[in-house]
């Protein structure tokens, strides 16, 4: 591989980033290919020792998009994370999408749950005193006003642990693709 | 093949031993991949991915130097937390290479 081979593989591997940063990174190789041409060693000796270009792209990608998860907690930051993990085949797909269809689906239902109970709530407060309720119909408004209450508490928390749950997955596909993966990876490395 | 334990190891000290570097001295992408990739074994291109995450983690700031050869050179060095950051997982490692010692050398492990 030469050093123009090598820079457009990563510059193609880099698409979607930012254009400043992937000059900065190119930038980086470029140099290195420089140090290393006054070294006295060749293009392709080098190209070899620095590794598989799109391994490369793919982990300064996995990076920016983990990053920005941390930054900002959003579906959309998530939902790239996840991808960006998946293509780094630092998540094996095969055994977690079925578990995370299943603990998504878990989730999704309570929040569903969490927002009929919310708006039952409201039914109750405004129309519970209208229908002569036992104990009068200033108890029908607190027990609306109670059941919204309970409702909005269970979602900030079902949210807390949404975030945290993501959290560990993306704890666990770093971990795993910074240490188990590189070995894995040997291989396709040439 | 490498043996896969042994990549992991390699891996896992790796961002240690760039910290350790730069603590007894600035310098560049190259000659840090140059001193590690003969030391602890690593690919050259791993430096890269590596040293942008220590610079979004606050760990090294970069600066540019002429070079006596051509182009300006990126140089790093340490931050205060990169600083702080070493110190820790220096020590973090001594302790557990003094505990590993002190298992498959009982007789003579642990005395540094």
């Amino acid at each position: 591989m030469t050093r123009a081979e090598f820079l457009t593989r990563l510059r193609r591997g880099l698409a979607g980033h930012p254009a400043s940063a992937i000059d900065d990174i190119v930038a980086d190789y470029e140099r290195h290919f420089d140090e290393a041409a006054a070294a006295g060693r060749s293009e392709t000796e080098v190209a070899e020792a620095l590794g598989n270009p799109e391994r490369l792209a793919r982990e300064l990608r996995t990076e920016a998009s983990l990053r920005r998860w941390s930054e900002e907690k959003s579906v959309s930051s998530a939902a790239s994370a996840l991808i960006a993990l998946l293509a780094l085949g630092a998540l094996d797909i095969i055994v977690l999408l079925p578990l995370l269809m299943s603990i998504l689906g878990v989730l999704f239902g309570l929040f569903v749950a969490v927002v009929a109970v919310f708006f039952a709530g409201g039914v109750v407060m405004v129309g519970g005193p209208f229908t002569a309720p036992p104990g009068g119909p200033f108890t029908a408004v607190l027990i609306g006003l109670g059941l919204m209450a309970a409702a909005a508490s269970v979602g900030a928390i079902l949210t807390v642990v949404a975030i945290g749950l993501f959290n560990a997955l993306v704890w666990f596909g770093r971990l795993h693709y910074r240490l188990l993966k590189p070995a894995l990876a040997q291989g396709d490395d040439q | 093949m490498p043996e896969f334990a042994d990549i992991q190891l390699r891996k896992g000290v790796l961002p240690l031993c760039v910290l350790a570097v730069l603590a007894h001295g600035d310098s560049y992408a190259y000659e840090i991949a140059g001193r590690l990739a003969q030391a602890v074994g690593m690919g050259e291109g791993t430096i890269y991915p590596l040293m942008r995450r220590l610079q979004a983690d606050g760990l090294v700031e970069t600066y540019l130097e002429e070079s006596p050869s051509g182009p300006s050179r990126k140089y790093y060095r340490l931050t205060g937390a990169g600083r702080s950051a070493f110190e820790s997982q220096r020590d973090e490692w001594l302790a557990f290479r003094r505990a590993v010692d002190l298992v498959i050398e009982p007789t003579s492990g642990g005395k540094a």
